[in-house]
């Protein structure tokens, strides 16, 4: 099977000397920031993705963008991993994901006892989630990239339009705090040159020419404006701790439990990769979707809340298939399926590549040494979480004064690397500020981020529709497909407005879905 | 809240009427370079025109819906813990220019272990010294990446 032979290649490339080693890193850095509750995995990405830049170029011997890639595709699965450390031992989530493992991996670990169980059931589902959700990858984004090879302007158009419409639609607490984020970062986008007259846009107002420069300081933004909200809540509440090693025993209990469980583990694992895979969401909606889905199926409901196993193992595979599947939309389509995915699709640009179905055709050995360091990353952090979860406990111990400064470092570091420019430093600054001011004001980033990366495109697409069709929007619906995305995110878009209309009728409060990561 | 929450829907309606005023060519007869095309500043023009629709409605609902009535900060030790973060921060920033990224890095580290972390002397200075080291192993001997020197290069090596 020619999949079979492209992912024997990719594992070729995957298992180089220098990808193995920046997969290491990755996912050791990935399981750091997990476990550090000031810092999620968008934002540690983010600070990272200007020195991706430096790998990219291969200044270092054997590097190369498969590289780069690997390296940020490792610290997103490590943060997948880590932060359940903290939720379980601490009651702290580490990452936004982790914050439903609060329900039951603290109970399991306090209250019953068995941290070492709690811990390796939460391992061993995220690892068989993510292993299924790479191999429906493997199997189904060639043909999705082959078909998405036949879009035109207006199915592409439908398709951005569509994904803009599920970050507006379903994800943020303000539908309309969210469309502002959403047209602030199409209008960013614009900044620069336009791509089919040439001419300037907005530059003067901002002062930058740059548009990989000012991704990167969008991206930034949620990094520094994490560690100014962690700041703040330094000193506040109190910190529970149970210290765990984790045996053999362990292993072989949740081994005993999976095999019970192995049918809410598979489904919630599918259930996590079709879910993933929709543009705009990730792994912390999906995580408490996978905790709804054990709870509305488990005959021992009065179970849950009280350290029940289904109700890690559940969230855990979802979440983490979840994580896997939006790198689909992006090989793909050229669409992020997360926010960490939309910030490593900044990466891509910046190092010369365009996301969307060519990349199968044109950097064979790119998509497919990513999809095998898929495989070999979530068995590298596993291992490494069995081995040493005591190690990754003691991170917490590492005093605030020192972390918070390194990592504002680490920040500077990458903003100046792009262009060595100070200009850029104080942009990453600035950025970092007024991102912390808007999360304080509710108005979600991630629309945002999502919004910048894929604002370009979604302007090229517009228009090349609306030259094809000499200005007629009646191109928009030209094809039964573009028809049919155009209609679902109508329908998207029209979900909030719904929600209200029967929360009035009922007289009961909105629900809010979690942000997306 | 309430004032914080107009203030910054006002901020943000202000950033994108500019955007538009930037973009007002949009209005021209015949803005594209072919048949069909909206030409560059349409979507722009668009972009700024839902930005500033999106956070006038969530100013207007600010004003009219109930708010929380705590303020943006859970107390002055949330604004003193957001302010010991800052101000040090952009003091970096800014003395990055002169001082280098070593120096800067250095005395940034250290003031935080110091002042922040109030560790005994020997401890900051470790702090100080170690972290711009490793940096530079990581950063200019492994990456190459050649980061700013202080005003004193090259009398002193950094």
């Amino acid at each position: 099977m020619e999949v079979l032979g492209n992912l024997f290649g990719g594992f070729a490339t995957a298992l180089q000397p220098v990808n193995i080693a920046f997969l290491f890193i990755g996912v050791t850095l990935g399981l750091v920031i997990g476990v550090l509750p000031g810092l999620g995995g968008t934002s540690g990405v983010a600070i990272l993705l200007p020195i991706s830049v430096v790998i990219a170029r291969g200044d270092i011997a054997g590097a190369n963008a498969t590289t780069a890639v690997i390296l940020l595709a490792g610290i997103y699965w490590g943060a997948l991993f880590g932060g359940v450390i903290t939720s379980i031992l601490f009651n702290i989530p580490g990452e936004p994901w982790s914050v439903v493992l609060l329900f039951d991996g603290f109970p399991l670990a306090k209250r019953r006892g068995k941290p070492g169980l709690a811990l390796t059931s939460s391992f061993l589902a995220s690892f068989v989630g993510a292993f299924i959700a790479t191999l429906l990858f493997t199997f189904f984004a060639q043909f999705v990239a082959e078909k998405a090879l036949s879009f035109g302007p207006a199915e592409l158009f439908a398709v951005f339009v569509l994904s803009f419409a599920t970050l507006v639609g379903l994800g943020a607490e303000s539908p309309f705090k969210a469309l502002a984020m959403l047209a602030t970062g199409l209008l960013l986008a614009a900044v620069g040159f336009d791509t089919i007259s040439g001419s300037q846009r907005l530059i003067p107002l901002v002062g930058v020419e740059n548009d990989a420069l000012r991704s990167f300081q969008i991206n930034l933004l949620s990094g520094i404006g994490e560690i100014l909200a962690s700041a703040e809540e330094q000193g506040i509440g109190y910190m529970e701790k149970i210290s765990a090693r984790l045996g053999f025993s362990d292993l072989l209990e949740a081994l005993a439990a999976l095999r019970q469980r192995i049918r809410l583990v598979v489904s919630n694992s599918i259930i996590g990769f079709l879910f993933g895979v929709l543009p705009g969401h990730g792994a912390t909606a999906a995580s408490f979707l996978g905790y709804g889905l054990a709870r509305q199926y488990a005959k021992n409901k009065q179970d849950f809340g009280k350290g029940e196993i289904s109700g890690i193992m559940g969230p855990q595979a979802t979440a983490d298939a979840a994580g896997v599947a939006s790198l689909v939309p992006m090989v793909t389509l050229g669409v992020p399926g997360s926010p960490t995915s939309a910030v490593i699709m900044a990466g891509l640009f910046v190092w010369g590549l365009q996301p969307g179905p060519l990349l199968f055709t044109e950097h064979k050995d790119f998509v497919w040494g990513l999809i095998a360091s898929i495989y070999l990353g979530h068995l590298l952090t596993f291992v490494i979480c069995l081995l040493a979860v005591p190690l990754l406990a003691m991170i917490m111990r590492v005093p605030y004064a020192i972390i918070t400064p390194f990592i504002v470092v680490i920040s500077v570091i990458g903003s100046y690397s792009l262009n060595n420019s100070m200009l850029d430093v104080t942009w990453t600054i600035l950025f970092g500020l007024v991102g912390y001011w808007l999360r304080k004001m509710h108005y979600p980033l991630a629309p945002l981020v999502v919004a910048l990366v894929l604002g370009d495109s979604t302007e090229r697409e517009l228009r090349k529709s609306l030259i094809a069709g000499s200005g007629n929007l009646g191109f928009f619906f030209s094809t039964p497909l573009a028809s049919l995305l155009m209609f679902l995110a109508v329908v998207v878009i029209l979900i909030p407005i719904v929600r209200v209309v029967i929360a009035r009728v009922r007289r009961t409060p909105v629900p809010v879905a979690p942000d997306a990561d | 809240m309430r004032p914080y929450q107009v203030g910054t829907a006002a901020a943000i309606v202000l950033i994108a009427a500019v955007a538009m005023f930037d973009s007002r060519r949009v209005l021209s007869p015949a803005p594209g370079t072919a048949p069909g095309d909206v030409g560059s500043a349409w979507y722009p023009f668009w972009a700024a025109a839902v930005v500033a629709f999106g956070a006038a409605v969530a100013g207007y609902q600010a004003l009219t819906r109930p708010q929380p009535k705590e303020g943006v900060f859970a107390g002055a030790g949330s604004v003193a813990a957001v302010a010991k973060l800052v101000i040090p921060m952009l003091l970096y920033a800014v003395s990055f220019a002169w001082l280098g990224f070593y120096l800067a890095t250095g005395v940034y580290m250290g003031f935080f272990a110091a002042y922040i972390g109030r560790y005994k002397p020997w401890w900051s200075l470790a702090s100080a010294v170690l972290t711009p080291l490793a940096i530079y192993l990581l950063f200019e001997v492994g990456f190459r990446l050649i980061l700013p020197r202080s005003i004193f290069y090259p009398g002193i090596p950094f």
